[in-house]
C-alpha cells in the first residue's frame, strides 16, 4: 500500500471510529487493525495501551463513581469509550510503524517542507527528552517519590512547552527570512 | 578507580564508541577531547551507569558495572552518590521549585540531617547563595549550570563527570569554572571539543577520533606538539589568513573566549 493511500485509509478509519457507536463494529475494527499489525502486534498494542492507560483510567473511574452516585451507570458506555480510544490509539501506532510521511506528502512541496520541519523538531525534542530522563535517573539516589515524579514531570512539560513555542516562533522567522511567505 | 576494557557502544546500528580501554586513578583530573559526535557524552553516560556497553566491560572500584548490579538498591545508592554527572544542558537537570530545593534534592534523598548547612555551603562556594529562594528556571544559563554543579557537589562525590561544562558560560564564568575545578579535590573527567580550553582543565588528556576510537592518552602538552594527531582528531582547522597584505593557509587553534 502506498503511503498516501495508507494515510487516507487511516483518516477514514478515524472518521468511522469517532462517528460509529456500535460496539460490534468498533470491536471488528480493532480485530482488523490487530490483524494488519502482523508481527508488530505486541509492540503496537503495548504502545497503544501505555499511551491511553493513565488518561482512560482517570476518565473511567471518574465516570463510574459519578454515574453510580447519580444512578445512571451504563457499562456499555464505559466499554464504548475505552474501545474507541484503544482502536484510535492502535490505528495511530500502526500508522506510525508503517507510514513514511515524506513519501505521503511528496506531491506537495509545501507539505513536504512542513513535514521536514516537524520531523526535525520531533528528533530534537526526542533527543532532549532522553537527556531529561537520563538526568533524572542520574540524580535519583533512591527510587524517586511521587512528589519528585510530579515535580519532574511538570518541569519537563513546562520546558517542552516553552521550547516548542520558542522554536515555532524562531522557525517562522527563519521561513519569513527565506521568503517562504512571500506568495 | 575506573577501568575500561575494550568498551564499545552502538546505537541504531551505528558505532558510537569503539574498543575504548583506559583507566583513571583517584584524584586524577582528565580531559576528554573530541569533535562533536565523537562519543564523548555517550562515554560519560556509560561511566554514570545510565547506559551500558554493548561490548567490553568497565569497572568502578574493581566492580564491573552492569544494569543488574545497579538494580541492587544498596550499591545503586552508593554509586549514585559517588559518581555524578553534570549534563551539557542544565535544563535537563532542574525540576525543583527553588534553587534551595534543587541543591537539597540529593541530601534529602539520603536523609542527611545537616541539609540546610550543606546547601548554604555549596551555594556559597559556587556563588548562587543570593538565588536560594528563586525558581531555578528563571536563572541565566550560567547560573543554572552553577546550581546544577552545587546540586552534585553537595553530595561530596568521588568522581565528577562534566559534559561540556563551559558550553553555557560567558568568558568570566568560564575562567571561574577552570579555577574552581582545579581547586576541587575530586577525580574529574571533563569533556570538551575546545582544545585550548582542554589545556586548562586537566593535565592528562584522552582524545576520541571521529571514528569513535581512543587515539591519544597522555599529557596535554605532548598532544599540543603532535600535529598529526591533532589533524587526525579534527581538533585543529585551517583557513585563509591575511598578514600584512599576504594571504596564506595553515592549521591552527583559536583561543577560547
Amino acid at each position: 500500500m502506498s503511503d498516501r493511500l495508507m494515510l487516507l485509509t487511516y483518516l477514514a478509519g478515524v472518521l468511522l471510529a469517532t462517528s460509529l457507536h456500535d460496539l460490534r463494529v468498533l470491536g471488528a475494527g480493532l480485530l482488523l487493525t490487530a490483524a494488519l499489525c502482523g508481527r508488530a502486534l505486541p509492540r503496537v498494542l503495548r504502545r497503544a495501551v501505555l499511551a491511553i492507560l493513565l488518561f482512560n483510567s482517570v476518565v473511567t473511574v471518574s465516570y463510574v463513581a459519578l454515574s453510580l452516585w447519580q444512578g445512571t451507570f451504563s457499562p456499555r458506555y464505559v466499554l464504548l469509550v475505552n474501545l474507541r480510544v484503544l482502536l484510535l490509539a492502535t490505528m495511530t501506532f500502526l500508522l506510525a510503524e508503517r507510514f513514511n510521511p515524506f513519501r505521503a506528502f511528496a506531491f506537495s512541496p509545501s507539505l513536504l517542507f512542513l513535514t521536514s520541519l516537524c520531523y526535525s523538531q520531533v528528533l530534537t525534542l526526542r533527543r532532549l527528552f532522553g537527556e531529561f530522563r537520563h538526568a533524572f535517573r542520574s540524580r535519583s539516589i533512591v527510587r524517586p517519590g511521587l512528589r519528585d515524579l510530579y515535580r519532574h514531570g511538570a518541569a519537563t512539560a513546562a520546558f517542552f512547552m516553552r521550547k516548542s513555542v520558542s522554536d515555532a516562533g524562531e522557525i517562522a522567522r527563519a521561513m519569513t527570512s527565506r521568503g517562504f511567505f512571500n506568495d | 578507580m575506573i577501568e575500561l576494557e575494550r568498551v564499545g557502544y552502538a546505537y541504531g546500528g551505528r558505532t558510537v564508541l569503539d574498543e575504548l580501554s583506559f583507566s583513571m586513578a583517584p584524584g586524577e583530573k582528565t580531559v576528554l577531547l573530541g569533535v562533536n559526535g565523537s562519543g564523548k557524552s555517550t562515554l560519560l553516560k556509560i561511566l554514570n551507569g545510565l547506559i551500558f556497553p554493548c561490548r567490553g566491560r568497565w569497572r568502578y572500584k574493581g566492580r564491573e558495572i552492569t544494569a543488574r548490579l545497579l538494580k541492587d538498591r544498596d550499591f545503586s545508592r552508593t554509586f549514585r552518590r559517588q559518581v555524578v554527572l553534570l549534563f551539557q544542558s542544565p535544563e535537563a537537570m532542574i525540576f525543583n521549585p527553588t534553587v534551595f530545593d534543587e541543591i537539597a534534592f540529593g541530601p534529602r534523598q539520603l536523609g542527611l540531617e545537616d541539609v540546610d548547612d550543606r546547601v548554604r555551603h555549596w551555594a556559597g562556594r559556587v556563588g548562587v547563595d543570593a538565588f536560594l529562594d528563586r525558581p531555578p528556571f528563571d536563572l541565566s544559563g550560567g547560573e543554572k549550570q552553577k546550581v546544577c554543579l552545587a546540586a552534585l557537589l553537595v553530595l561530596e562525590p568521588e568522581l565528577l563527570l562534566l559534559d561540556e561544562p563551559t558550553a553555557n558560560l560567558d568568558p568570566r564564568s568560564t575562567g571561574w569554572l577552570v579555577d574552581f575545578l582545579q581547586d576541587l579535590p575530586v577525580t574529574t573527567l571533563v569533556t570538551t571539543h575546545n582544545l585550548s580550553l582542554g589545556a586548562e582543565l586537566g593535565e592528562r588528556t584522552l582524545v576520541l577520533s571521529e571514528e569513535h576510537r581512543l587515539i591519544y592518552d597522555g599529557r596535554i602538552d605532548d598532544l599540543l606538539g603532535d600535529r598529526e594527531k591533532l589533524i587526525e582528531a579534527n581538533l585543529v582547522h585551517r583557513h585563509r589568513h591575511r598578514h600584512d597584505g599576504t594571504e596564506h593557509r595553515h592549521y591552527h587553534v583559536h583561543q577560547w573566549k
